[in-house]
């Protein structure tokens, strides 16, 4: 039973650390520029078929995962620049701009991919023993990605130039201005930064579930339970929440019903809209 | 004058062959057939290839000269409508194909989620409707559907011939069900039980997953520990590929898969990692057709489309054969417009096309299929005679 719920556990740890990924993208371009992007789904659907494609044509995930990356931190970028950087100030303008692209990018992607799901061979297969517990090669590959780019991500905003300008930004964009903080760059640097993580947790999705057209609705949902369940705007919250969520569909899966799977997020996250209305963090006191 | 008076008779019958009601009778205008299906969004899969025999079947009828019906030839033109893969878009689809007056036959749709609403406006308005999807067979056969046709095989009928073949050919004793929490599965889950019951095959786990499930890992561990040695697992292709990935990543589960999908593209790449998988082709086997029609199809098909074969090309001949059934019903009532006349010959009618169909009394298709194996690295599939 001990090594079920172990078993278990890291099954909603590997799933988990896939979802706080999505999850950083929406909660920092909602900390920074009051934009809630739900079109960030479909920079992890581009980002997987880059590495499908790529892998396809280079029998090569790594080559796959580092353009799927470096693409969708160019789409973000262009997003800012051509889109979001004209709905600042106006919430709902951007909201309706995110539900459109959706709607573009789905459709664009349905017609020249085709609906078909499509499965990539993972650069690791099969599974291994450690001790008592069997494992998924690529899931616990997956693992270490995902937590070393959570982890490299949070170094990079306590610790660079551009990380405190974000998270100076986080605080007050006009005070951050006034300091020298040049708001645009650091705007399109993190709609880059965010795209970017999309497309890594895209390469990865693809690397262990189907590609589709229309596969960004799911890691959007989580993002947004998470983003939420973490407080808009705060990162260790959005990471701790990441995880919360893994684990609670996990175990909700396994002793509960699966047929509720993505129930379980939704109670998590209605209760702590009840209990814990600043988030997980308090992402009032404690933002990026 | 007698070479003149020969000539001008000549053209007189001539023209009367032209003009004269023999020819008038040859030309009888159009029939128009609607199609509403999904054309995009997720269902598109099964529902362009659809749409594309049934473009097909119009085309060669067509180029044959015609549809013909009590002495009148017809061009037939198929009106299509796209139901984006969403219910109340079909809905509104339905709308705008029962607004034309002049369309009396509806075809399409093969996943329940948007044919439900179809189906449920063409019965209220008494239009006849011929569709795919598994929830119509919960429409047709009641009272005042009687316009309501299904042109696959129900799972009863199906599961029939199924079970033993995958019995048979996997050699089981014990399985799981793993399938997605809705009607469809709550509906075949009814009609397998009893039939591997029969067959002396134990099931002692059934689960259902909620639909879009990606991440099956946790699920799957519920089967473990079961001593199975096989896994029922749904109907719809993505769902099955992950499940067969996933349950050979975490390990511990049966090799043997028994799928009630219509396709062997979800093991094709796990050919030599599995131990079996059986799948039901509800209409014929394209991948490895032992059929000469067959075989001259899917030239035609390849002609017409100038596309290639793929794992869900099979599901164009749902409404590929269809339309001739239908064009041979026409003709036997003499009527392109009288739905019951029509409905009823079609109901007493065996047509044998490039599948074998028929339909009950009540509307449910009656087909003979082919049954897919994957064993031991090879392809093949085995023809149930249902008809």
């Amino acid at each position: 039973m001990l090594l079920d719920i172990l078993q278990t556990g890291l099954d909603g740890v590997m799933v988990g650390s896939l979802y706080a990924m999505v999850a950083l993208g929406i909660t920092l371009v909602f900390g920074l520029v009051g934009i809630l992007n739900f079109a960030h789904g479909q920079s992890v659907m581009l980002g997987a078929y880059v590495c499908f494609f790529v892998e396809s044509a280079s029998h090569s995930f790594w080559v796959g995962a580092i353009l799927a990356t470096l693409a969708m931190g160019v789409f973000g970028a262009l997003l800012e620049r051509a889109v979001f950087r004209r709905t600042l100030g106006d919430p709902f303008a951007g909201l309706a701009v995110s539900l459109g692209l959706i709607m573009i990018v789905e459709n664009v992607a349905a017609a020249g991919f085709t609906p078909d799901p499509r499965f990539m061979d993972p650069p690791v297969s099969g599974s291994f023993a450690l001790g008592p517990l069997v494992l998924s090669s690529q899931r616990s590959l997956v693992l270490v990605i995902s937590s070393a780019l959570v982890a490299g991500f949070w170094l990079f905003l306590q610790r660079t130039k551009l990380g405190k300008a974000i998270r100076a930004m986080s605080q007050s964009r006009r005070g951050a201005a006034l300091v020298g903080v040049r708001v645009d760059t650091v705007s399109r640097s993190i709609f880059a930064v965010g795209g970017a993580l999309a497309g890594a947790a895209g390469a990865l999705y693809a690397s262990l579930f189907a590609v589709t057209p229309f596969m960004g609705a799911t890691p959007l949902t989580k993002g947004f339970i998470i983003a939420a369940l973490g407080g808009l705007g705060s990162v260790p919250g959005a990471i701790a929440a990441g995880f919360l969520l893994g684990l609670a569909e996990s175990f909700g899966s396994r002793y509960l019903s699966a047929s509720f799977r993505d129930g379980y997020g939704f109670i998590i996250l209605i209760l702590a809209l009840l209990f814990l209305p600043t988030g997980l963090f308090g992402a009032g006191k404690e933002r990026v | 004058m007698i070479g003149m008076r020969c000539k001008g008779l000549l053209l007189g019958v001539v023209a009367f062959a032209l003009f004269g009601p023999a020819a008038q009778a040859q030309t009888g205008g159009v029939v128009k057939l609607g199609y509403v299906g999904s054309l995009t969004g997720p269902h598109s899969g099964w529902d362009l290839p659809a749409a594309e025999g049934m473009q097909m079947a119009v085309a060669e009828i067509n180029g044959s000269g015609g549809l013909k019906v009590g002495g009148k030839t017809y061009r037939v033109e198929v009106v299509q409508e796209d139901a984006q893969s969403k219910p109340d878009v079909a809905a509104t689809a339905a709308q705008k194909l029962l607004s034309d007056d002049d369309i009396h036959v509806v075809m399409g749709v093969l996943t329940s989620v948007p044919g439900v609403p179809v189906a449920t406006q063409m019965a209220k308005a008494k239009v006849m409707y011929i569709g795919g999807f598994t929830a119509l067979d919960g429409i047709v056969g009641k009272p005042g559907n009687e316009l309501s046709f299904r042109a696959l095989d129900a799972d009863e009928t199906v599961a029939k011939g199924f079970v033993p073949v995958v019995v048979r050919e996997l050699g089981l004793k014990k399985i799981g069900m793993l399938v997605p929490n809705d009607d469809v599965s709550k509906t075949f889950v009814k009609a397998y039980q009893p039939l591997f019951d029969q067959a002396g095959v134990q099931i002692p786990i059934v689960e259902f997953f909620q639909p879009g499930t990606t991440d099956f890992a946790p699920v799957l561990r519920k089967f473990q520990g079961h001593g199975l040695d096989g896994l029922f697992i749904g109907y719809a292709d993505p769902d099955a590929e992950a499940i067969i990935r996933q349950g050979l990543e975490i390990g511990d589960l049966p090799k043997k898969f028994v799928y009630r999908g219509g396709s062997g593209a979800p093991a094709v790449k796990y050919a030599d990692k599995i131990d079996g998988f059986v799948w039901q082709i509800l209409t014929r086997d394209l991948a490895s057709p032992g059929d000469e029609k067959v075989k001259a199809w899917i030239d035609r098909y390849k002609a017409f489309t100038k596309k290639d074969v793929v794992a869900n090309t099979y599901w164009a001949l749902t409404f590929y054969d269809s339309v001739f059934m239908l064009s041979k019903a026409m003709n036997a009532a003499g009527t392109t417009t009288d739905q019951a006349a029509i409905a009823a010959k079609l109901k007493g009618m065996v047509y044998d096309g490039v599948r074998r169909m028929s339909f009950d009394r009540d509307g449910h298709g009656v087909t003979d299929v082919d049954i897919g194996v994957i064993k031991s690295g090879k392809t093949y599939s085995i023809p149930e005679k249902v008809l």
